[in-house]
C-alpha cells in the first residue's frame, strides 16, 4: 500500500497549499472503529493529519456542498463524486469558483454490507483493520478474518465507467484506461421479473422501510433543503403513515425528482439502515433517460438534464410526422 | 363552505343516459353541499337565474354545475355567479355530457360516474379561493402576417377602423395567390383589376406599414402587448430610394433567374420586379443568380440605377414592433403533384399545374396571355384537365377536399374556349362541388355553353405519343375506359398549408392540425379566433378557401382585433403561477423550463435568490409547477392540493392498508 501512502502525502501537500484560502476541505477520517470512515471537515493543519483515502472512505463529499453556498471550499472527490459535482454545477446549485476539487483516481471502495456478510459473525466493534494489496485483514473479538478486496467492493465500483474524476483542479494517482459501464447482475435479475413479482418484491421490501429519510439526506442531488415534499403538509402528497404504499410513494417521488439527475453514486443504498436496494429504481430510471433523451447525468459540464428544459419538440421523441 | 350543486339535463343530451335526479340525491350528501338541484337547461336564462336565486336564498359561497364541457359555458356560469356577488373562481364545472352521457349507454354506470365527477368538482371547490384579475393597457396596433387577399382585407379594415397596422409579407410583393390569377370565378372579372386597387390602398394608407421580403422571426409577450421581431431579408436594393423605374431589370445580363411569380414557367432577370402591379414596386436582387454577388463581376444595375439605390453589401435586418393583436393570413401552397407516378412525375413538360395555366392565360404572364404549351410553344387544341390532384386522396395523405378546384377548372375550361375558339376541353372529375352563389350555374355554363366535356373518373396514366400526350382513364358513368389525346394537361392541384406554417404556429403558439392548417378556437362559433388570445386567423391558413370566403374572414379577423383593442384595458387571467418564497430555494429550474419567459430571478432582503412570476406574461401552462421539486411554485386555481383532492375523491386513500391494491 506504499502507493496509497505516497498518494495520501501528495494529497495532503496539495490541500495544505490551499488550506489558507479555503473555508473548509471535505475528506474522510477514521470513524468510530477502524473499519468505518466518516466525513472529515478540514479547517486546520491538525485536522489534515487525520485525513484518510483508503477504500473504506466511502462517503460522497458532494452531498455537503450546497450547505456551503457563498463560501469557498475544497472537496476530495473520487470519479463518482466528481459526477455529482458536475451535476450540481450544471444545475447552478453550486458555483465552480467556490469549489476546489482534489481528485483521486479511484480503484473502488468497499461495501460495508458485503463485509458484514462475509465476516463469520456480526462485527459489532472492530478492533483492527489492516489493508493489504488485495486483501482486508479485520480483527474482531480477538480473531482475524481475511477478505478479498475484490469480493467486498461496492457494486457501483465493479461496473464503474468513470473511476477518475471528470473534473478536478488537482489530480492524484494514475489514470485508468477507459472502461465500459455494465449493468450489475442484480439489476438484470430484477428487470427480468414480471410485474406481479416486482410488486410482491417491493411490497415485501418497502415494509422494512422505517422512513428515516437517510437515503434523502445523503443524496447529493436532493437539494430542497427543509422543504421536502414528503414531509410537507401543504401540499399533502403523502401521509406520514409507515405503510409499504406510502413508503413506496416516497421512493417514487425521490426517483422522479432524480430523473436525468442521478449520478449513481450509490449513497442512498449505502445509507439505508434496512438494506433496501434503492439503486434498482435509480438505475432503471437512468436507463430510461439514456434511451429516450441520450442523456447521462454528471459526465459533462454545461449539460442540462432533459426534464429541466422546455422544447416544443424533443429531438428524439417524434410526436408528429409532417 | 356552503356549496350548491346544479345538475343539468341538457334536454335529453344528459338526462337520456344519466339519472339526473339520482345524481342530485347523491350530491346532496357530499361534504359541505347544502343545496342540490337539477334543471332542464342550466345555461338558459331561467337556469342561470335559478343559480343566482339559490345563491341568495341558501347563502351559498361556492357553486358546482355538472353539465357540458367548460370550453363553451364556463365563462357563462362564471358570469352568473359573479352577478350573484360571488367571486367567479368560486365555481367549478363537472363535464357529465362529453365525458359521460355522450360516450356511454349504461345508465347505472353513467349515473355513478356523473356522481364521481361532481364529487371531484366539490372537493376541488372546497380548496378554491377567490382570485382577482389584474388589468393592463394594450398597444393599439395590429400585425398582419401574409399579404394575400385575406391579409390585405384584414389590414385595410383594421386601418380604416383606426388601428395602426404592420403587414409582413414573405415574398417581394403582396397580392398572394390572387395576384397570379388571370380571371376569377364565377364572374370572370379580371383578378388584378379587382385586387390591384386594394394593394395600392395598402401602400398608400397612412396607418399601414408594409414589410415585404420579410418574415416573423419571434414573438414574445401576450394579448394586447406582443413584441414581434421581423427579419427583413436583404434585397440588395435600398427601398427608401428605389423608384421602381425598372431600368435595372432591363439591363441585367443575368436572365436565367427562376421566376416564382410565373410559377417557374420561364426565367427572369436576377434583379427583378415580379409583376407590373407589384406592391411595393421595388426591385430586389436574387443573390443565388446575381453575377456580382456570386462572382464579384458585373455591377451593371448599380451603374444604370438613376438614384443609386443598389447596395451589394446589404444585410438582413431585424426590426422589433410592439402590437396588441396578430392576424395570421399565411394562405396556402400547392400540393407537390410529382408524388403521383401516373401523371409522369414531371417527365412531360406539357403536364402543368392549374396555377401555371393561370400564368399562361394572364396578359402579364410569360406568354403575354397567349396559351402556348411549354414544350414547343404551340397552341394546344385538346386541353385535358384532371381534378383532385392531391385532394380527397388518402394515398397521398390529403383526404380533405381543396374546395375551389372544381370552380377554377370550370373557369379555365371557359377561358380556354375564349382564347382558342377551336379548342376542346376535357375534364376528368370525381364529382362537382359547386355550393356557392352562382357557382353551380357557372359549371353548367362551362359544360353547356362552352362545350367542355366532363368525364367522371380518375386518370390511370399519361404517356407520350408523337407530340401529344395520351390521357388514359376511366369513364365510370359509361363504364368504359377512355383515352384522350391531349396537347396540354392541366392538373387541378390541391392545396396544402403554406410552407413554414407549422414553424410559424410554434412561434405564435397557434396549433396546426395534422395537415398544417391552423386550428380555430371553435369550428362553428369561433372560426377566426385561436386558442391564443389576441391571435386571429384569416383565409386559407385555416383550411382551403376561395376568394370571397377569405375576404370575409379577413374582415371577420379585423372585427375581432378592433373589438379587442377598443377596450382601454384588458383583464389578465389570475389562474397563473405563484411562488411561495418560503419554499423557494432559488435553484431557477422553473426559469429554464418556462416556455414564455414569465419567471425571473430576484434577490430577497437576505440576499437569497428567489423565483418571481411576471403575472401578465404567465400563460398558466403549469410546466414550472411540475419542474419544481419542492412544490414552491404553484398554479393558482390548479394547485397540487386542489388536484390531489380531485384524485383522492376518485380513489379515496385507504388508511392502514398494507397492500398496493
Amino acid at each position: 500500500m506504499s502507493g496509497e501512502v505516497s498518494q495520501l502525502e501528495e494529497l495532503k501537500a496539495a490541500i495544505r497549499g490551499q488550506l489558507d484560502s479555503l473555508d473548509c476541505v471535505i475528506g474522510w477520517e477514521q470513524g468510530y472503529d477502524p473499519l468505518h470512515a466518516t466525513p472529515l471537515f478540514i479547517r486546520s493543519e491538525a485536522d489534515l493529519e487525520r485525513l484518510t483515502i483508503s477504500p473504506l472512505a466511502v462517503h460522497n463529499p458532494a452531498t455537503y456542498t450546497t450547505g456551503f453556498k457563498g463560501k469557498k471550499i475544497g472537496l476530495v472527490v473520487r470519479g463518482c463524486h466528481s459526477r455529482s459535482v458536475i451535476e450540481l454545477l450544471n444545475e447552478k446549485l453550486i458555483e465552480r469558483d467556490e469549489v476546489v476539487l482534489f481528485g483521486l483516481c479511484c480503484d473502488g471502495v468497499v461495501s460495508q454490507r458485503k463485509i458484514r456478510a462475509a465476516l463469520p459473525a456480526d462485527p459489532g466493534f472492530v478492533e483492527a483493520v489492516e489493508l493489504g494489496k488485495d486483501e482486508l485483514h479485520i480483527t474482531v473479538a480477538g480473531e482475524q478474518a481475511t477478505l478479498k478486496l475484490q469480493e467486498v467492493l461496492a457494486d457501483k465500483c465493479l461496473h464503474c465507467a468513470y473511476p477518475d474524476p471528470l473534473v478536478a483542479d488537482v489530480l492524484i494517482g494514475e489514470k485508468h484506461a477507459p472502461r465500459q459501464a455494465a449493468s450489475p447482475a442484480c439489476q438484470d435479475a430484477f428487470e427480468a421479473l414480471g410485474n406481479e413479482e416486482k410488486l410482491a418484491f417491493w411490497q415485501d421490501t418497502m415494509s422494512r422501510c422505517i422512513r428515516c429519510y437517510a437515503c434523502r439526506n445523503v443524496c447529493p442531488m436532493c437539494v430542497c433543503q427543509d422543504h421536502c415534499i414528503a414531509t410537507s403538509r401543504d401540499h399533502l402528497w403523502m401521509s406520514q403513515e409507515n405503510t409499504p404504499v406510502e413508503n413506496f410513494m416516497f421512493q417514487m417521488i425521490h426517483v422522479s425528482h432524480l430523473t436525468g439527475r442521478c449520478t449513481e453514486c450509490g449513497e442512498c443504498e449505502r445509507a439505508c439502515p434496512v438494506d433496501i436496494p434503492l439503486m434498482l429504481l435509480r438505475r432503471y430510471m437512468n436507463k430510461q433517460v439514456r434511451e429516450v433523451f441520450g442523456h447521462q447525468a454528471g459526465i459533462a459540464l454545461d449539460k442540462t438534464p432533459p426534464l429541466l428544459t422546455f422544447q416544443v419538440e424533443e429531438a428524439r421523441i417524434k410526436e408528429r410526422d409532417w | 363552505m356552503r356549496i350548491g350543486v346544479f345538475i343539468c339535463h341538457c334536454g335529453s343530451n344528459i338526462a337520456g343516459t344519466v339519472d339526473c335526479e339520482s345524481v342530485v340525491e347523491i350530491a346532496a350528501g357530499f361534504p359541505e353541499v347544502v343545496y342540490a338541484t337539477d334543471s332542464m337547461y342550466t345555461c338558459s336564462e331561467p337556469g342561470q337565474e335559478g343559480i343566482i336565486t339559490a345563491i341568495h336564498e341558501h347563502n351559498l359561497d361556492g357553486v358546482v354545475v355538472a353539465s357540458c364541457s367548460p370550453r363553451m359555458h364556463e365563462p357563462t356560469f362564471r358570469r352568473a355567479v359573479e352577478r350573484a356577488g360571488l367571486n367567479r373562481y368560486m365555481f367549478e364545472m363537472a363535464n357529465i355530457r362529453e365525458h359521460v352521457s355522450w360516450i356511454g349507454k349504461d345508465k347505472a354506470h353513467n349515473t355513478n360516474k356523473a356522481a364521481d365527477l361532481v364529487l371531484m368538482a366539490v372537493e376541488k371547490l372546497r380548496r378554491n379561493r377567490p382570485l382577482v384579475a389584474k388589468s393592463f393597457t394594450t398597444v393599439k396596433k395590429v400585425l398582419v402576417i401574409g399579404g394575400g387577399v385575406a391579409g390585405i382585407q384584414a389590414a385595410l379594415d383594421c386601418a380604416d377602423g383606426g388601428l395602426d397596422v404592420v403587414m409582413v409579407e414573405r415574398d417581394q410583393s403582396i397580392g398572394g395567390k390572387m395576384a397570379k390569377l388571370d380571371k376569377t370565378f364565377p364572374t370572370i372579372d379580371c383578378s388584378s383589376c379587382v385586387l390591384g386597387p386594394k394593394m395600392v390602398d395598402i401602400a398608400q394608407h397612412e396607418k399601414i406599414s408594409l414589410y415585404a421580403c420579410s418574415e416573423v422571426e419571434s414573438v414574445s409577450g401576450y394579448v394586447g402587448n406582443f413584441s414581434v421581431t421581423i427579419r427583413r431579408r436583404a434585397t440588395y436594393v435600398d427601398w427608401t430610394k428605389c423608384t421602381g423605374c425598372g431600368v435595372c431589370t432591363e439591363k441585367c445580363p443575368s436572365k436565367r433567374s427562376p421566376d416564382p411569380f410565373n410559377e417557374f414557367l420561364g426565367t427572369t432577370t436576377s434583379i427583378n420586379i415580379p409583376f407590373p402591379q407589384a406592391i411595393p414596386k421595388k426591385a430586389a436582387i436574387n443573390p443565388d443568380t446575381c453575377m456580382k454577388l456570386q462572382k464579384g463581376k458585373c455591377g451593371i444595375c448599380a451603374k444604370v440605377c438613376p438614384v443609386g439605390c443598389i447596395d451589394y453589401e446589404q444585410q438582413d435586418e431585424l426590426v422589433t414592433v410592439e402590437v396588441g393583436a396578430i392576424v395570421v393570413a399565411t394562405g396556402y401552397d400547392l400540393f407537390d403533384w410529382h408524388k403521383y407516378p401516373q401523371y409522369g412525375e414531371g417527365r412531360y413538360p406539357d403536364v402543368i399545374t392549374s396555377l401555371q395555366y393561370e400564368r399562361l392565360l394572364s396578359a402579364s404572364g410569360p406568354t403575354g396571355g397567349h396559351i402556348k404549351r411549354p414544350s414547343d410553344g404551340k397552341e394546344p387544341k385538346n386541353v385535358v384537365f384532371i381534378q383532385c390532384v392531391g385532394s380527397r386522396d388518402r394515398s397521398v395523405d390529403r383526404p380533405y377536399c381543396s374546395g375551389f378546384c372544381c370552380m377554377y377548372t370550370a373557369k379555365q375550361a371557359i377561358l380556354t374556349k375564349d382564347h382558342i375558339p377551336d379548342s376542346q376541353s376535357f375534364v376528368f372529375y370525381m364529382d362537382i362541388r359547386a355550393p356557392g352563389k352562382g357557382y353551380d350555374e357557372f359549371t353548367r355554363r362551362a359544360m353547356e355553353e362552352y362545350g367542355a366535356q366532363y368525364v367522371r373518373g380518375r386518370v390511370a396514366m399519361i404517356y407520350p405519343h408523337g407530340d401529344q400526350l395520351i390521357v388514359r382513364g376511366a369513364d365510370t358513368l359509361a363504364g368504359t375506359q377512355v383515352e384522350v389525346p391531349a396537347d396540354l394537361v392541366v392538373l387541378a392541384t390541391g392545396v396544402e398549408a403554406s410552407q413554414g406554417a407549422v414553424k410559424l404556429g410554434e412561434t405564435l403558439r397557434v396549433v396546426p392540425d395534422q395537415f398544417g392548417f391552423f386550428v380555430e378556437s371553435h369550428p362553428k362559433l369561433k372560426p377566426v379566433e385561436t386558442n391564443t388570445a389576441g391571435v386571429y386567423l384569416a383565409g386559407a391558413c385555416q383550411g382551403p378557401k376561395d376568394i370571397p370566403t377569405s375576404v370575409g374572414q379577413g374582415s371577420a379577423a379585423a372585427a375581432k382585433a378592433l373589438g379587442l383593442l377598443s377596450k382601454e384595458q384588458l383583464e389578465s387571467d389570475p389562474a397563473v403561477s405563484k411562488v411561495n418564497v418560503n419554499r423557494c430555494v432559488g435553484c431557477q429550474k422553473c426559469i429554464d423550463t418556462c416556455p414564455f419567459g414569465a419567471i425571473k430571478a430576484v434577490t430577497d432582503r437576505m440576499g437569497r435568490l428567489k423565483a418571481e412570476v411576471i403575472e401578465t406574461v404567465c400563460q398558466g401552462c403549469g410546466i414550472c409547477t411540475v419542474t419544481c421539486p419542492q412544490g414552491a411554485i404553484q398554479l393558482e386555481h390548479f394547485t397540487d392540493n386542489q388536484i390531489l383532492a380531485e384524485v383522492n375523491a376518485l380513489c379515496p386513500p385507504k388508511m392502514n392498508n398494507v397492500s398496493f391494491e
